[in-house]
């Protein structure tokens, strides 16, 4: 669902409609006038206002106001207020995550509030937010002669007011990845891959690969601190996957990265490693540009995803429901007899091959499919179908052309991935889509891609392979986002999840 | 200077201790066999402040290299290395069988039967190894094993021997106590390799279909 409303920065034009809705949700509490005005104006003072964009005219629907003064490390939230016809939406946490998102920047590092103790919504918002019940005033609201909680939201200290340097930690398959970011800059991305010790099981074994994680992790972190020139004394915080992935894989750097936090005495941030997929075009162009469509192609996922804002909005709006794309080069690679991974050894063997030489199903694309599995994809169709068609041509005693079987079923799997994400971005009006995954690295897919773009007038975005492989970069990159937007860290309780869905950003 | 020991062993519960010069400052176990994920953090950093020291204080880092079943007792061992790199301590490992026989041990008084140590391994498979007696610094001495079998394949080993048992579970404290007498006896080890002893469970798949003659590429 898109956001229904739209937040600005409130003037004093937006008052009279502030004044309608502060004496229709706080009655005999409400302020006056004068006070309000003031507020809004006041230099110290950042007053927001939510409209509803279905509306003709400009209508408040919402306002919420912080306080600072320049030099003091303590902020308040002053107030907030939703219609009431308008909430639920989640206009109030949106309100309160851009107060939160001026307070860090303004390098507060403790933001304050008080709340009604009969009003139980509002304070798990405020819970949820990070902010914790350190006090109670008695009797403070008059005249309902209701208490006061206290609520205390506390920034990480060391990363208030400059760009934070976090070190994030993948192992949600078969790439230990370590990587380090100073806010949107890239420091260091060191990957190390089991990839060869799964080449003769011609997949990922779990095992395999959590055993490799284990084995990895000194080294690939040695090796990106020495990237970054950077010693574990100079990182801010840490940001680890968390899901989804293999969970035994995804434990060693939960583990890992747990114990590092206790250490260094640093905030730790879980982080959804498909969302770190799509946040990590931060460290290429400086900012997400959103709304986005993102494919995200690997080993280990095929999902589409229409990314509204990086932390608060992703939406998965289908990923496969059998084997990923990855998966599928791969298998169909030993039905040809080629090594492993299939990605690249498919590629080269299509080299010469006629794509339309065989017409290989597009699983999920029939008029029934695409009812109920419109933006799903499908190979496990397609790759019988590969394994059908050379046995036939083997039983028939004739000579199976490699490079033409390679690129009519590559060919297959670009069609339907580039197919159904554009279908994606035309549906949703999304100018701009995003791969990644690395499956990526595979030239039909992005030469296709870029075709259907152009076609279409969608922009499309690659970040740089070695950022769309799993990588501990864009991990590192997200929990950068989620620290300078304000976000309170993870507790240390998290587990690993491996189908964390990708509407859960961060795990608390 | 006395040293201050942070000890983490996975291989069945999460069970996490801080020792200063052998002395036991604080411990936290949770003896169920699930959650290390979830647990390791709190345990170590709860462990640390109950200790009344700050992480970096802490001078070596010990923890169990099993054997044991393998997705918990990597968490202990990705901790413990991790921690160990930010706290800049040295790191250790120590059997997790040889803390439990340093319990069993220390309480044996009266037999000096050879110590048979056995651990769940899942899959109706034991891990076990034979001890016998303890160094002068109090460090068990290894005499057989470790080794993973069935339990009738163990009994069928050891049949017609006299063997003293224990149900003694894994603590890090005692995991501590090794420690620290291998650290007199000059045989402490820095190898913190996770002991499976089992292989990875995979299969490699066979050739799906064999037409390489037929194939023009």
């Amino acid at each position: 669902m898109s956001a229904a409303y739209l937040i600005r920065e409130a003037t004093e034009a937006d008052l009279a409609q502030i004044m309608d809705l502060e004496n229709d949700c706080f009655g005999n509490d409400a302020w006056d006038q004068d006070t309000m005005h003031f507020e809004v104006v006041a230099h110290h003072t950042y007053y927001i206002a939510a409209f509803d964009k279905a509306a003709v005219n400009e209508t408040l629907i919402g306002y919420a106001g912080l306080s600072k003064i320049p030099g003091n490390e303590q902020a308040d939230i002053q107030t907030i207020a939703v219609a009431e016809s308008a909430r639920g939406k989640g206009i109030g946490k949106a309100l309160m995550q851009e107060l939160l998102k001026e307070a860090r920047r303004l390098q507060a590092e403790e933001l304050f509030l008080e709340v009604r103790a009969d009003n139980p919504a509002a304070q798990n918002l405020y819970l949820a937010l990070g902010f914790e019940h350190i006090d109670t005033r008695k009797r403070y609201y008059q005249p309902d002669d209701v208490d006061a909680w206290v609520m205390r939201l506390q920034f990480a200290r060391s990363t208030t007011g400059r760009e934070p340097i976090v070190l994030g930690i993948e192992t949600s398959c078969d790439e230990t990845g370590i990587g380090i970011v100073r806010g949107n800059t890239l420091l260091a991305n060191i990957i190390s891959s089991s990839m060869e010790e799964h080449a003769r099981f011609g997949g990922v074994v779990p095992e395999i690969a959590a055993r490799a994680h284990l084995e990895a992790l000194r080294p690939t972190l040695h090796q990106a601190l020495a990237k970054a020139n950077l010693s574990l004394k100079d990182i801010d915080a840490i940001a680890v996957t968390n899901g989804p992935g293999l969970g035994g894989a995804l434990m060693v750097g939960v583990g890992a990265a747990k114990a590092l936090s206790v250490a260094l005495e640093k905030p730790i941030y879980a982080v959804n490693h498909l969302v770190g997929h799509v946040g990590v075009d931060i460290l290429e162009r400086g900012q997400l540009e959103t709304p986005t469509v993102a494919l995200l192609v690997s080993g280990g996922h095929t999902s589409l995803l229409l990314v509204r804002d990086l932390l608060d909005d992703v939406e998965l709006l289908g990923e496969t429901i059998d084997d990923a794309a990855g998966e599928a080069f791969d298998k169909i690679a030993r039905v040809l007899g080629l090594k492993y991974p299939g990605g690249p050894e498919i590629d080269k063997a299509a080299v010469g091959g006629d794509p339309k030489a065989i017409r290989f199903p597009r699983g999920l694309t029939l008029p029934k499919d695409m009812e109920k599995h419109r933006y799903d994809f499908s190979f496990s169709g397609l790759k019988t179908a590969v394994a059908r068609w050379v046995e036939k041509a083997e039983a028939a005693g004739e000579e199976i052309n490699v490079a033409d079987v390679a690129a009519s079923f590559r060919e297959a799997v670009a069609d339907v991935l580039v197919t159904k994400a554009v279908n994606a971005c035309l549906d949703h009006k999304v100018p701009r889509l995003l791969l990644g995954g690395g499956v990526v690295a595979n030239a039909r897919l992005r030469e296709l891609a870029q075709q259907k773009c152009d076609e279409h007038g969608i922009e499309l975005r690659i970040p740089a392979l070695s950022l769309c492989t799993d990588n501990g970069a864009m991990i590192a990159a997200l929990g950068a986002q989620l620290i300078m937007a304000g976000r309170a860290p993870s507790s240390l309780h998290f587990g690993a999840d491996s189908t964390l869905p990708v509407t859960s950003v961060q795990t608390h | 200077m006395p040293n201050w020991t942070l000890c983490i062993d996975t291989s069945a519960g999460t069970t996490v201790a801080v020792l200063q010069g052998g002395e036991v400052r604080s411990e936290i176990h949770f003896p169920e066999s699930m959650k290390h994920a979830e647990r390791i953090g709190d345990a170590i950093a709860q462990c640390i402040a109950n200790a009344q020291i700050a992480p970096g204080q802490i001078t070596n880092v010990v923890v169990g290299r099993g054997p044991a079943p393998f997705t918990g007792l990597r968490i202990g061992i990705a901790a413990a290395v991790m921690f160990a790199e930010g706290a800049g301590a040295q790191l250790f490992g120590v059997s997790s069988l040889d803390a439990i026989a340093k319990a069993a041990l220390d309480k044996q008084t009266d037999s000096k039967l050879p110590l048979l140590i056995t651990a769940d391994a899942r899959r109706s498979e034991n891990y076990w190894a034979l001890y016998s007696g303890q160094t002068k610094n109090g460090a068990p001495v290894l005499i057989k094993g470790p080794g993973v079998a069935k339990p009738d394949a163990l009994a069928e080993k050891f049949a017609g021997q006299k063997l003293a048992h224990t149900d003694i579970k894994i603590n890090a404290v005692d995991l501590g106590k090794v420690f620290e007498a291998q650290l007199l006896d000059g045989t402490a080890s820095h190898n913190v390799e996770a002991m499976y002893l089992r292989e990875a469970d995979a299969v490699a798949p066979k050739v799906l279909r064999d037409f390489g003659k037929k194939v023009s590429g």
